[in-house]
């Protein structure tokens, strides 16, 4: 216990020291929620901001029928209207010269222009009807049964940035500090002493419990503050699967420590796995909008399992009970089963 | 002269032979345009993706052309049928199967849409026709075809506004059929687009620019403290001072195998943008190139900043991670930037990579530029000196005792 105990201070004390780990623990998801969040807070906002130049009572009849689908700012003349979308202060526009209709977009924003052309597609279709003094005899209603209804896209992206936050944070404390440990010597000189292995590891693993439960807590407060994002929190979720997926991402770095001959290089390596799965498990671009083999790669990657369990904890997604206790538990039966592994053959004297 | 040369080589040699710096230097710029260029390069092409959707007709069948539930109920059919292409079908379509409870389907279905095994379910009520028929007669607001989606998730939003489109469609139809909508009297509708020289551009000719960029900037703002820092912690540049050459022709040689390694690094983005995606920009104008070159020695200018400021290798690092993510993203590489809070639109003011994007992607032709040429020049240009002549001062080729 006694080594237990000084093993947990020395090892708070490294993590504090070590720059880089603590810029990548704290620093990196709140300026990623900072940036994103004021670039892209707006996406997913249930209205296009649609700018509108329409002389006459036809002009009218439009700007009636897009208010129905986004904000409208009327314009007198297509110079003020391509300002506008020159500033981004509206998203696309539309021009009706009594004869046609031309929908004007911003080409630099082609990420975006496919959903604001189905607005406009939407817009034309009920002006054609309009024009000749008809209104739709079909028409949709919406009920949302699962989640939230109004979730913007930057609801989503924050529980992916604290499921990509869990799996780093639990990669690098094996393929990365205990690694480093063992290239610069400090397990030689440890294993030596009368510790117990399993006291370095509980610390390790203390340590970073408590830091990935503080850094997510503080990235996911910060979202909330700055952005008045609304989370619908199940505490008792988001505080078992945390740990579980620090335990789960620890296991990978094992199994990486373990593959990797060089000590040095499971570092690397591991940035290198978190940073792809960064980008092919929905958590900046939705899974959705991914191509059918990327889609098959995606739901390969334990981040996408990661993201969605804490996007159902935060109350933005719903999911089945059983598939949020099966990602958890397995995870967390990963991390554990992969811990004697850890025990015997990473934390161990480096090879002569 | 031999000594720069052999320093130039040594410096590109040792990048090439670092895993590492291999991955991250020129891998990884690849990976990025490959990813960015899957994903959002096939956005409103015809099938990007296939979405899980169920439909229910729970309203009965009438006789006759007038069986408006199975027109609308035919037109979601057709989205789950392959194309004649054999890509995949904008809908995978699940109806009732034969003889099987409507609603029943119907409940366990809502449930597949709450949990996400479904984008979204499409409902056709009953009482469809009655409420059809007062619509077309003028009497009531049209007639409803519920959709259950589930927040939060893009598949549901995705399904939704072709569900939207769909709806759009039947309605053309319906009155048409009815009498009251003349198609050939329909409206003329067009499409324009500001913000480049040449139309449209591909999304591959937009971004290409910004990853270029994006990996000359990672180069310079982590190859550079990396080499020089842990060089200079694991006593690597001392044993280079005993030799005869000076720490100047030392810079002069490692600076022209950065450049190399620059060089490289766009040939290779050069290479699979043009031949895997298609890309159609051209690099070959003097102002291009000169745009390339001045980004490249911008970034090794940050490179000697980062070096001269940190006191370790591990500093160096954490001061480069803090400086990538706001340079990065706000420097428009990826995407455009619009209005922004004050704070951070003073970071993108002051950020070199925005004016190098911008001046870069106008001299190819792929966006307008939104500040003057000379800026586009200038900012980087003072930035390179500061950094240079802060460099200069504090830069230090052994580890203080």
């Amino acid at each position: 216990m006694t080594a237990y105990r000084a093993l947990l201070h020395a090892e708070w004390r490294l993590f504090l020291r070590d720059k880089v780990s603590l810029s990548f623990t704290f620093l990196f998801p709140l300026l990623f929620i900072l940036i994103f969040g004021s670039l892209m807070g707006g996406i997913g906002d249930a209205d296009a901001r649609i700018g509108i130049v329409a002389p006459g009572d036809d002009g009218h009849r439009l700007e009636r029928i897009a208010a129905e689908t986004g904000r409208i700012q009327p314009y007198p003349d297509r110079g003020g209207l391509e300002a506008a979308l020159e500033g981004r202060r509206i998203d696309f526009g539309a021009i009706w010269d009594g004869d046609r209709l031309t929908f004007l977009y911003d080409s630099r924003r082609s990420q975006e222009n496919y959903a604001f052309e189905e607005v406009a597609r939407g817009i034309a279709t009920r002006f054609d009807l309009d024009l000749q003094g008809v209104a739709p005899v079909v028409r949709t209603a919406v009920e949302s049964v699962g989640g939230r209804g109004t979730t913007k896209w930057l609801n989503l992206v924050v529980p992916g940035i604290l499921a990509f936050s869990t799996l780093s944070a639990g990669l690098f404390a094996v393929s990365g500090h205990v690694t480093g440990m063992k290239q610069r010597k400090l397990l030689d000189r440890m294993i030596v002493t009368p510790m117990p292995r399993v006291a370095l590891l509980a610390a390790v693993i203390t340590v970073r419990l408590a830091v990935v439960y503080l850094s997510t807590l503080i990235t996911l407060v910060t979202a909330i503050l700055v952005f008045r994002l609304e989370f619908d929190v199940h505490w008792l979720h988001y505080s078992l699967f945390i740990p579980a997926g620090t335990l789960g991402a620890m296991g990978l770095g094992t199994a990486i420590a373990l593959v990797v001959r060089q000590p040095s290089s499971a570092g690397n390596i591991a940035n290198a796995v978190s940073m792809i799965m960064m980008f092919l498990s929905g958590i900046y671009f939705p899974v959705e909008i991914m191509p059918a083999l990327l889609r098959a790669v995606s739901r390969a990657m334990p981040l996408t399992y990661m993201a969605d369990a804490l996007r159902y904890a935060t109350g933005v997604m719903d999911m089945s009970a059983a598939r949020f206790w099966m990602t958890t538990g397995a995870l967390f039966g990963f991390g554990v089963s992969v811990l004697p592994v850890l025990a015997r053959y990473v934390v161990r004297a480096d090879r002569r | 002269m031999t000594g720069v040369v052999g320093i130039a080589r040594t410096h590109l040699v040792t990048n090439l032979r670092e895993r590492v710096t291999l991955f991250w230097f020129l891998a990884f710029p690849l990976f990025l345009l490959t990813i960015l260029t899957a994903i959002f390069g096939s956005l409103g092409t015809p099938n990007p993706t296939s979405l899980s959707v169920s439909l229910v007709n729970l309203e009965p069948r009438r006789e006759g052309p007038a069986d408006f539930a199975a027109v609308v109920e035919e037109a979601f059919a057709h989205l789950g049928a392959s194309d004649t292409h054999g890509r995949d079908p904008l809908f995978h379509l699940r109806r009732p199967a034969i003889g099987e409870d409507p609603q029943e389907f119907l409940d366990r279905e809502r449930d597949a849409v709450r949990i996400g095994d479904r984008a979204l379910l499409i409902e056709i009520p009953a009482g469809f026709h009655q409420r059809l028929d007062a619509a077309i007669a003028g009497d009531g607001p049209g007639a409803e075809i519920r959709v259950y989606t589930s927040g939060g998730r893009i598949s549901s939003d995705l399904a939704r506004s072709i569900v939207d489109q769909v709806v759009a469609a039947v309605n053309g139809r319906i009155l048409s059929a009815v009498g009251r909508f003349d198609p050939s009297r329909a409206l003329t509708v067009e499409r324009a687009s500001i913000g480049s020289s040449g139309g449209d551009p591909l999304y591959i000719d937009f971004l290409l620019p910004g990853v270029v960029l994006m990996a000359f900037f990672t180069a310079g703002l982590f190859g550079v403290p990396g080499t020089i820092l842990f060089g200079r912690e694991r006593r690597i540049l001392k044993r280079y001072w005993v030799t005869p050459l000076d720490s100047r022709r030392f810079l002069v040689g490692f600076s022209i195998g950065h450049l190399a390694l620059c060089a490289l690094q766009f040939a290779a983005l050069l290479l699979l943008g043009r031949f895997a995606f298609g890309a159609r920009v051209g690099f070959a104008s003097p102002t291009a190139v000169g745009f390339l070159l001045l980004a490249a020695v911008v970034f090794l200018a940050f490179g000697f900043l980062i070096s001269s400021v940190a006191r370790t290798a591990n500093a160096g690092m954490a001061i480069a991670n803090v400086l990538n993510l706001p340079m990065m993203f706000l420097g428009g590489l990826f995407f455009p930037i619009g209005e922004l809070p004050a704070v951070l639109r003073g970071i993108m003011f002051i950020n070199p990579v925005t004016y190098l994007a911008d001046g870069l992607r106008a001299s190819l032709g792929v966006s307008a530029a939104t500040v003057p040429f000379v800026t586009t020049i200038a900012v980087p240009l003072i930035w390179a000196g500061v950094c240079i002549a802060v460099a200069s001062r504090r830069l230090r080729w052994d580890v203080e005792r």
